[in-house]
């Protein structure tokens, strides 16, 4: 029950504001500590309790992957075109820098069913790939 | 000599065969709780990761090819998005099939210690086991040789009849499920 109301209160204060499931899988896989897969969120621990906070984060975490994972092609390109322009980096080095580093590959839940995680890595795979194709049909100037 | 090679050739056959046996014999003994286990998992496997009906519509819908012709991807795009699909299917159906055979070795070694399964339900658990594997290698073929819009019908049929066998396998693994206790009377205690 507290952790159903933890992931209410998140909901509710944290993720009403972001609302691309890509965006919220990415803050998300930000709260957790990548040496021991806990996640943490101040606001909400001191709300709640650690364990519960930590639950809930998971929870909604699994949830945005799930978003994600059936999400059509057609709406990850455009949620990785309106993420990248969030981050105010040029679509070009937004591009390499993700087809180099696969960062997604890090961003999915722990107990992910491994096709699922599978299926999303080619999705981001190909979204990128639209993504450079449509920059490289732009002219120059609008490209960088 | 060669009487004596004869001999000393079919000891050692006898030899191998016994420890094969044996070998068997304690890897799928009644009662073995890692037989359990493992079923388990391929049934949680199955049920949450592979079969989910909108994971299985989004991996074999062609609206993702649609969206990519109609939006003139270059061809080296579609390309791409055909071999990685191609690839995502048939991952997906050699799970299918190692979960569904992890489930049929349960049952073929231990189901009968744990659970009682009519004569009429184990007949048609063995039907469906042997169907659904050769459907699985079918369509193995099909989305190998054609893509993975080839078969379609296949793909649904195959993802109901492996829905089938989970619900059939939930049955006799019911017994590991979390029981939901009763609270203790305050009466109930020995006084």
């Amino acid at each position: 029950m507290d952790v159903e109301q933890a992931r209410q209160d998140l909901c509710r204060r944290t993720l009403s504001d972001i609302q691309r499931p890509l965006d919220r899988l990415i803050y998300l896989a930000s709260m957790r500590d990548y040496n021991t897969g806990v996640y943490h969120h101040d606001g909400l621990a001191s709300r709640f309790t650690e364990e519960v906070a930590c639950e809930a984060l998971a929870d909604c975490h699994r949830e945005a992957f799930r978003e994600l994972v059936i999400c059509p092609l057609q709406e990850l390109v455009s949620q990785l075109d309106a993420y990248r322009s969030s981050t105010h980096t040029s679509p070009r080095e937004f591009l390499t820098a993700w087809g180099r580093l696969e960062p997604y590959r890090v961003a999915v839940p722990v107990q992910a069913d491994p096709l699922s995680a599978e299926f999303l890595f080619s999705n981001f795979k190909i979204a990128l790939a639209v993504l450079a194709s449509q920059l490289d049909s732009r002219p120059a100037g609008l490209a960088a | 000599m060669i009487q004596l090679l004869f001999f000393v050739l079919i000891g050692v056959a006898l030899l191998a065969s016994l420890l094969l046996i044996g070998r068997r014999g304690s890897v799928r003994a009644e009662g073995d709780s890692g037989a359990l286990l493992e079923a388990r998992r391929a049934l949680d496997s199955l049920q949450g990761g592979l079969l989910p009906e909108e994971l299985v519509q989004r991996i074999f819908a062609r609206d993702d090819l649609d969206y990519l012709s109609s939006s003139a991807a270059p061809k080296a795009v579609r390309d791409l998005f055909v071999s990685e699909r191609k690839r995502v299917a048939l991952s997906w159906i050699s799970q299918v099939r190692c979960q569904i055979s992890s489930l049929k070795r349960f049952h073929v070694g231990a189901a009968r210690s744990y659970a009682r399964l009519g004569m009429r339900t184990e007949l048609k658990l063995a039907c469906h086991f042997a169907a659904l594997l050769v459907a699985c290698r079918a369509l193995r073929l099909a989305v190998y040789v054609g893509g993975p819009y080839a078969a379609p019908r296949m793909v649904g049929a195959t993802a109901a009849a492996a829905a089938s066998i989970c619900t059939i396998s939930e049955q006799s693994l019911a017994f590991l499920n979390p029981v939901q206790l009763k609270p203790f009377a305050s009466n109930s205690l020995p006084s």
